[in-house]
């Protein structure tokens, strides 16, 4: 799959301003923000929200059809999604404003029940987002409840991680993220392996019809790498590539992060709570560039090769051959 | 109604000339909707019909398929639910799935859904296009009746492709999918295509000289 730039800013964006809401929901009802934290926290959600909304407008390609984008609310996650999005955005800006104008209401029952309306429809909208993507049988990677655990945890793990680098006193945030952040580690792992199972999904008998293996694609069908018009097929990445691209967002999105915890918590250095945003953001952003850049499509059984194989004719004559028989 | 294209894999040689008279149909015709602005650069623009050309097998026992490849018009066709806009549509009178460019955000979420990779995207008009079974000259009450049908059809040299209703029994491709064994690619996926495909008869396997010669010997 082509990983899209307004694509990951749209997905990235959401993730940490749901995440962020949800944290800040949290951390208000057990009376462990201070207003102004929680000035700095609303702004920044608004305004990585805003950056995702702006994803979306780039990712539409004909705007003039944009007013119909409700239309299929009954079959379409993608109609859902424009419309929890856009709820959970209007909310977010409601609540940045009451937080801008009226400081100090922000401490009122009133603040912390339109917080807590905003935090859940930052979660609905994360969820129907998640469930576009699982809801694809043709993509083969997608197609499982991990996708949705994925995304609603990495969401919610790179918006608290956010918060963290703003929040001073709230040991509570600590504790919740050394088990959040496994907790993500683990279903980020259970989510690569239905990955590698996606790429053995391919089947030519299925595709072609062909009644026997291996085949070899001889002409695509004057198509060719990076697909420029078939945008749901990307060329396969590198094994090397890809284990470099996994171990970065192991160390980012979830090594750093624990360790600024450990050294916030153990050694008492509060500038380990920076390591968190920091870990989050370049984490979170190799991670979603990696989930769509790796996502197996059926089609691709019509665009790449089953893997190439030695010879199986005996070889004669001085010159030896080795390698693949192209 | 369900109209469909059959194709029989035994006859197809993979000239290419129903991948041409598509786009050049469909270039050049009334709508003019598959862009061609670099037709002298690398032919790796938009085309909504391709034909792949696949070997398999080990030696000896190899072959070729050529396996022309475009929209499916599935029954379940899973790009039309999935469209935010309603601009992916399945007709109700004759099965044929079309998009509508005017209500087209070009999201592309359409080709993600399509387990067939048929469905292109427009760079330049910014958005989904794909094969309307030429839908403008299966309509076109002005045209002889020879004539009402895809471009891809008509212009097969070996009559390979062969174009009908696929829910009237009585059709020549309802029979040809019947009798011959027609089949869909990708069941699994649940999208019941209509386009069918008739399987290649198994080639004879090959003899050597010494086995040849003793079965000759047997016989004569």
């Amino acid at each position: 799959m082509r990983p899209a730039t307004p694509l990951l800013v749209l997905t990235i964006g959401q993730g940490l301003a749901g995440g962020i809401t949800v944290c800040l929901a949290a951390l208000m009802w057990m009376g462990r923000l201070a207003p102004g934290e929680a000035r700095i926290l609303v702004l920044i959600a608004l305004g990585t929200a805003a950056v995702g909304g702006m994803g979306s407008f780039f990712h539409m390609h004909n705007l003039k059809a944009a007013r119909y984008v409700m239309r299929r609310l009954k079959t379409s996650w993608l109609s859902r999604e424009a419309l929890t999005t856009a709820l959970f955005g209007g909310l977010l800006a409601v609540l940045a404003i009451w937080t801008v104008l009226d400081a100090a209401g922000i401490s009122s029952a009133g603040y912390r029940i339109v917080l807590a309306i905003t935090a859940s429809a930052g979660f609905v909208a994360m969820w129907v987002t998640a469930m576009l993507y699982a809801t694809i049988p043709a993509v083969l990677s997608w197609h499982t409840p991990a996708t949705v655990l994925n995304f609603m945890l990495v969401g919610i793990t790179s918006g608290v991680g956010l918060t963290a680098g703003w929040v001073s006193g709230a040991p509570d945030l600590w504790i919740g993220l050394a088990i959040w952040i496994p907790l993500t580690a683990v279903v980020k792992g259970l989510h690569w392996g239905h990955f590698r199972r996606a790429h053995g999904q391919i089947r030519a008998e299925t595709g072609t019809g062909l009644p026997f293996s291996p085949y070899r694609l001889q002409d695509t069908g004057t198509s060719k790498p990076p697909y420029r018009t078939q945008t749901q097929v990307w060329p396969l990445i590198h094994p090397a590539l890809l284990r470099i691209v996994q171990l970065w967002i192991v160390f980012w999105l979830f090594v750093v992060p624990l360790g600024g915890v450990l050294l916030w918590q153990t050694a008492g250095w509060s500038g380990g709570r920076w390591f968190l945003p920091v870990g989050a953001l370049l984490g979170v952003i190799a991670e979603r560039w990696l989930f769509f850049a790796d996502a197996t499509h059926s089609s691709r059984v019509f665009f790449v090769d089953e893997p190439r194989r030695a010879p199986q004719v005996p070889l004669t004559g001085g010159a030896s051959r080795t390698g693949n028989p192209t | 109604m369900q109209l469909t294209i059959i194709t029989d894999l035994n006859k197809c040689v993979g000239c290419k000339s129903c991948q041409v008279s598509c786009k050049e149909h469909n270039t050049s015709g009334a709508f003019g909707p598959v862009p061609d602005d670099t037709p002298y650069q690398d032919p790796d623009g938009m085309w909504w019909n391709r034909i792949l050309t696949m070997e398999s097998g080990e030696y000896p026992n190899t072959s070729v398929l050529y396996l022309p490849k475009a929209c499916m018009h599935c029954y379940d066709a899973p790009c039309v639910p999935v469209c935010p806009t309603g601009a992916s549509f399945k007709r109700e009178d004759n099965g044929v799935v079309l998009v509508d460019y005017d209500s087209c955000i070009g999201c592309q979420l359409c080709m993600w859904a399509c387990p067939y990779g048929v469905r292109e995207f427009d760079e330049e008009a910014g958005v989904v296009k794909k094969c309307t079974l030429c839908i403008d000259r299966i309509e076109d009450t002005t045209l002889p009746e020879h004539e009402r049908q895809p471009a891809c059809v008509q212009s097969c040299p070996t009559h390979a492709r062969t174009f009908g209703d696929l829910d009237d029994p009585n059709s020549e491709v309802a029979r040809l999918v019947a009798e011959r064994q027609g089949f869909g690619l990708l069941p699994e996926l649940g999208a019941r295509p209509s386009v069918h495909y008739l399987p290649r008869r198994p080639a004879p396997s090959l003899l050597d000289a010494e086995t040849l010669e003793t079965a000759m010997e047997e016989r004569y």
